[in-house]
């Protein structure tokens, strides 16, 4: 007897109990020899094609299953079993096992009818059903199921009727097996011997077959440590509250070990002996034949029918993509039509090779529908480059004018799908997806998963949970966890200053020092299951015979693969992103219609617009889509962008590759004229003007490997990929000698073109991305150069940027655009704009539900307040925030004469008063007409005497009920004690010498840890303080002093020299740091009369 | 059934099962076929580490439940469970502990 198949193996992608990824196991399992291994993932399909790769690449036979409960037909528990699909039957049993789990998934009890493990289950007699005649699966009853109770509990008969059920339930052959599992647990209790040895028996009794599996959670013995943190995630309870895994035995045993424990089962060797040859039998079954079986890697979009199309795919597309010229290059002279005709003769020959136009025509389709719709969209990424994209209205970017290549994108030298990226408006890509569905149809679309896996954070509060740590310790422990992973949590303790408390603790306390090792085990494990923000999956009407389903937030059905397995299992994943800038810009072109009357076509703007660069100079750059963070707004003080081109370098050069790859310097040198730019050959002029010398894009490699080699741009591609990969970049380097010595190329210039090329691969950028990327960026700052105040309506209404919406309200006071507050006549669920400015909106206000917001909209305008009162029925702490936010405040104004006295204005506070009159009515009177309440009948009487508020408690108000600080900035309530110090303004630091001393003060809007050059983590903080932004930078010896507070507070006080970065720029590295509102209570102690000023 | 906690020294076969022990200063033979199997270890409440590596013996404890009889008295049986930590790594000794005796 030699090897042994594991037939019930569970892997990390069973969330919260596996822990070993499938890659892993296979790898495990084809080390030791054996030529084949299950995989049986709790409630579904997740981790099954990442092992059927694995196991494609080893050589070994992939079996794959499921780990499923099977219910009673009340929908109680009947059974956990593994449900195995067979194999090299033409996909008769995969398609039955994705039915399966689809319908386990459909049909999920409703939470508390069953325990959370068994909600998603299936009924026997389902299962009986789909299984039908033709079968193809197996089952597997074992130590959990009703027989497996059974043998320990209940009396001899039972057992045995128990399992007769099941061998009645089901018609086809070798639909059940009884799994004989011992985990070598106590005597008498589930996954001991003793079970084992009674279902054996019981088995043997009636003839079921059996097989010997070994119930596996993990790779090693070690592992169940961290089995056991998971199970405490899962049940969502620590350590020692619920009932644990009973030993560490549940681990991807040898073959040797599993050949003893049958026989310790058996007792006798040739029972034993038979065991393994069953358990064989079924895994040879079993053995999946991937193509035949899975269609594996088989290219699959939907049929000519569903995208309504005749006759052949090609000249379709032929068609469509010629009929895009005259629209495109209406105005174009012959030269350009030549080029463009040339180009995309090429283009459609790569697409027609490759057999790829249905998917190209399949990508139209739903770009033209979302047009249809009349959603904003944009294609993004490599599919830019291509011209066809361009002409079928995919993309927005001309290719030719930015000399973008289609080679980058696809060539003959590759056969997977591409990716073409569509970016929508956030707010209506629900809209897209149903419509898709739709469209093609429920039987051809699915929405793509992810898992998320465990990281720092994510991994510590998990472990501190377990632990039975306290949530207000565990908060605190995450607060400074920054920039590592679980992985190195250790390390990190001895090197971060912030965490030294940690490290303290974690010397003293015995149970600190356990929460660092389980987190270090936690991390990057598999956590849950979730939509993808954006993938969309469009297949032929088999699509659901190749993947399970189930269904995601959205209610639409969601595949249980995610984006890596999409190529493996030859799907075409479509990404529609929701941008929210594109939801804000298009809410700017809507309310610049509604208010000016003006119908603007953002997409047909001139692209060389002197005023728009100009703005961005200027470095007041926020809400502007991809340059509004601290490092692009220094880059842009230092760059001063002039055109389009501009903002594709720019972004490009602001990633992490190009800033440790120390390419900004030379590329600003270049420019600035501070220093010649230097092109290595006279060959690379053309191809590097545009970047003086620096090579920043792929795009630029391919043309450098094209022109100094004579190859092909198709070819150049792929040896830019093999750049990656060390091994395969040396016969690139090979090639790249040879050909260009060939070519009469001086050593010197190879050696040092190669050493560029060399080092670029992980530096560069995709030139079409990053024009792609530029567009949004143009039309955003362009929005803002003309349309300010619908612009940053659309930016308070959309939220789409990396600023809370309140520093977004400081630069509109410091743009004189006014922000008006709440007023319900006014104020509706966006940010509108008004003649005067733009009105607040009321989902702003905290706990004013959804209705609520609707009903106030609905029942405008309001008479006065017990009308709105009577009409909205809002709750009463709806009514009351309205009042304290000035939302009632337009009732108020001048009383009318016949009630006026002492008191000719109407102040806010009688308005709070009047409120509170009104909520402290026991229960509200009905608001029918015909029966008139005569205390709300009369004009209403608001009372007297209560003083307004003062400003400081309105600013509290509005930031305690809304988290913003509209009617003046927050940072005026500590103004005495900043002005006494001597605090600068952020607009006057740009006035300042270089390396003057400062001290600024502001509210923390935004944390960077950006990768460094030297490895060294440098933090970069920017506060706000009502007249702009200013950027602080942490080295090292800063950090030390200060790190406690750098993350842990919102208003600051930083000490610093400033330092010039360019003609508009200015930043400060920082010395030290102090919160706010502590020194402001020291402050005060010594001057009383402030302080009621800063209560908020 | 009785509780305990008390070191006792056992003799084992090649195959590892126990076939006699010493305790309270007399001995015992095994008369049946011992039964081994796998108890657990709340390791939260005591383990120091469980950094990864450290291995499964701060989960698991092997356990063996036997039927025995003083030597002197070999008619007079009683079931014992007697819990064994392996000898480790960083040279510690085998321990075997009597934890239950079913009299």
């Amino acid at each position: 007897m030699n090897g042994f198949t594991h037939l019930h193996v569970a892997s990390a992608f069973s969330g919260h109990y596996g822990v070993t990824r499938p890659e892993t196991m296979a790898e495990a399992v084809a080390a030791a020899g054996s030529n084949a291994l299950a995989i049986a993932d709790r409630d579904g399909l997740y981790g099954s094609v990442k092992h059927i790769g694995a196991c494609l690449k080893l050589g070994i036979s992939p079996i794959v299953g499921v780990d499923l409960a099977i219910l009673n037909e009340d929908g109680s528990f009947l059974a956990r079993s593994v449900i195995l699909s067979h194999g090299q039957d033409r996909g008769l049993g995969w398609a039955k096992l994705c039915e399966i789990v689809s319908v386990a998934h459909a049909s999920r009890a409703k939470s508390g009818q069953l325990r959370k493990e068994h909600q998603i289950g299936i009924k026997r007699s389902q299962l009986a059903k789909i299984l039908g005649e033709s079968g193809g699966c197996t089952i597997l009853i074992g130590p959990d199921s009703d027989v497996g109770r059974a043998v320990l509990a209940g009396p001899k008969q039972l057992a045995a009727s128990l399992l007769a059920a099941w061998r009645e339930a089901f018609k086809s052959p070798g639909a059940i097996g009884v799994e004989i599992v011992s985990h070598l647990t106590e005597p008498g209790t589930p996954y001991s011997t003793e079970q084992a040895q009674r279902m054996l028996s019981l088995a043997d009794s009636l003839s079921v077959p059996t097989v010997l599996t070994n119930a596996v959670r993990y790779l090693e013995p070690d592992d169940a440590l961290t089995a056991d943190v998971l199970d405490s995630a899962r049940h969502l309870e620590p350590l020692g509250l619920f009932t644990p895994q009973p030993n560490a035995q549940a681990w991807l045993k040898p073959a040797l070990v599993m050949q003893a424990l049958a026989i310790e089962i058996c007792g006798e060797a040739s029972r034993a002996l038979q065991l393994l040859e069953t358990t064989e039998r079924l895994a040879d079954r079993c053995r999946l034949d991937p193509v035949n079986d899975c269609a594996w890697g088989k290219p699959k979009t939907p049929e000519k029918s569903a995208l309504g199309i005749d006759g052949n795919p090609f000249e379709v597309l032929w068609q469509k993509a010629h009929a895009g010229i005259d629209h495109y290059y209406r105005s174009a002279n012959a030269a350009l039509l030549s080029q463009v005709h040339h180009r995309l003769g090429q283009e459609l020959i790569t697409i027609n090779k490759l057999g790829f136009a249905t998917y190209f025509l399949t990508v139209a389709d739903v770009a033209q529908m979302i047009r249809d719709m009349k959603i904003r969209s944009q294609a993004r990424g490599s599919g830019a480059g291509s011209l066809t994209n361009y002409l079928l209205g995919i993309s927005g970017v001309d290719p030719i004018e930015h000399d973008l290549l289609f080679e980058r994108f696809l060539s003959t030298e590759r056969s997977t799908l591409p990716d073409i990226d569509i970016d929508v408006e956030s707010a209506r890509r629900h809209d897209i997806y149903r419509a898709i569905f739709k469209r093609y149809g429920s039987t051809r679309v699915t929405l793509l998963s992810m898992q998320s896996t465990y990281r720092g954070r994510g991994a510590m509060r998990d472990s501190g949970m377990a632990l039975g740590l306290e949530d207000e310790q565990i908060d605190d422990i995450a607060k400074n966890m920054w920039r590592f992973s679980a992985r190195s949590f250790r390390g990190a303790l001895g090197t971060k200053p912030e965490l030294s408390a940690l490290a303290a603790a974690v010397d003293e306390d015995r149970r600190m020092n356990l929460l660092v090792d389980i987190t270090e085990r936690l991390d990057r494990l598999p956590r849950h299951i979730s939509m993808h923000p954006c993938g969309v999956i469009l297949g032929d009407s088999t699509l659901l015979q190749r993947t399970s389903v189930e269904p995601s937030g959205l209610g639409l059905p969601m595949s249980q693969f995610d984006k890596d397995d999409m190529d493996p299992m030859g799907l075409l994943k479509l990404d529609v992103l929701g941008v929210r800038m594109q939801s804000a810009m298009a809410y700017a072109v809507r309310e610049i219609s509604r208010v000016r009357g003006e119908k603007l076509d953002l997409d047909n703007i001139p692209r060389d617009d002197p005023e728009t660069f100009k703005t961005i100079r200027t470095t007041n750059t926020l809400g502007i889509f991809q340059i509004e963070s601290p490092g692009q707004r220094e880059l842009t003080g230092k760059h001063q962008p002039t055109e389009f081109n501009d903002l594709t370098i720019q972004i490009s050069l602001f990633r992490p590759g190009p800033m440790k790859g120390n390419m900004i310097a030379p590329y600003l040198d270049g420019r600035h004229g501070f220093a010649k730019a230097d092109f290595i050959h006279e060959d690379l002029v053309p191809i590097l003007k545009e970047t003086w010398g620096v090579v920043i894009f792929h795009e630029h490699v391919l043309r450098i490997l094209n022109v100094m080699t004579g190859c092909t741009l198709a070819k150049a591609d792929e040896m830019r990929r093999s750049l990656e990969n060390p091994r395969a970049a040396l016969a690139v380097k090979q090639f790249f000698h040879e050909k260009t010595r060939e070519r009469g190329y001086s050593e010197a210039v190879i050696s040092r073109v190669w050493s560029i090329l060399e080092g670029f691969s992980s530096f560069g950028f995709c030139k079409a991305h990053g024009a792609a990327f530029a567009l949004p960026t143009y039309q955003s700052a362009w929005l803002k150069t003309h349309f300010p105040t619908e612009f940053l309506a659309g930016l308070f209404t959309h939220d789409p940027g990396m600023y809370p919406k309140r520093l977004l309200m400081a630069e509109a006071r410091r743009l004189g655009v006014k922000v008006l507050p709440l007023d319900v006549n006014k104020s509706s669920q966006e940010y509108l704009v008004e003649p005067e400015g733009i009105r607040l909106a009321l989902t702003e206000v905290q706990g004013v539900s959804e209705n609520e917001v609707a009903r106030i909209i609905e029942e405008q305008p309001f008479k006065d307040i017990a009308d709105f009162y009577l009409r909205v029925k809002p709750t009463r702490r709806t009514l009351e925030r309205l009042a304290l936010l000035g939302a009632f405040d337009s009732f108020g104004g001048k009383r009318r004469s016949d009630e006026a006295g002492d008191d000719p204005e109407v102040t806010r506070g009688d308005i709070i008063a009047r409120v509170r009159q009104l909520n402290a009515i026991k229960s509200r009177p009905a608001s029918e007409a015909n029966q008139p309440t005569l205390d709300f009948q009369v004009l209403e009487r608001l009372p007297t005497g209560h003083i307004e508020p003062t400003l400081a408690e309105k600013v509290s108000a509005e930031l305690s009920l809304m988290k913003l600080d509209v009617t003046e900035h927050v940072i005026e309530l500590y103004r005495p004690m900043l002005e006494e110090m001597g605090v600068v303004n952020a607009n006057e630091l740009v006035g300042l010498r270089n390396k003057s001393e400062v001290l600024i003060a502001g509210v923390r809007v935004a944390t960077q840890t950006p990768p460094m050059r030297s490895g060294k983590r440098v933090v970069f903080i920017s506060l706000d303080d009502g007249t702009g932004c200013s950027d602080s930078t942490f080295f090292d010896e800063a950090q030390a002093r200060c790190s406690h507070i750098l993350f842990n507070n919102r208003l600051l006080l930083i000490s610093g020299k400033t330092r010039r970065t360019g003609v508009r720029g200015v930043s400060i590295m920082a010395e030290n740091a102090w919160d706010l509102r502590e020194m402001w209570e020291q402050w005060t102690k010594a001057r009383p009369q402030f302080l009621e000023r800063a209560a908020g | 059934m009785r509780s305990m906690d008390e070191n006792v020294s056992v003799s084992i076969n090649r195959t590892g099962e126990p076939v006699g022990f010493l305790w309270r200063n007399s001995t015992y033979r095994v008369q049946t076929k011992p039964i081994r199997w796998f108890a657990r270890r709340d390791w939260w409440l005591e383990a120091a580490t469980v950094r990864r590596g450290v291995g499964a013996g701060v989960l698991e404890v092997e356990m063996w439940r036997m039927v025995a009889s003083k030597a002197e008295a070999p008619e007079q049986k009683t079931q014992f469970e007697i819990l064994h930590t392996a000898p480790s790594a960083d040279g510690s000794k085998a321990i075997w502990r009597l934890v239950k005796v079913y009299d």
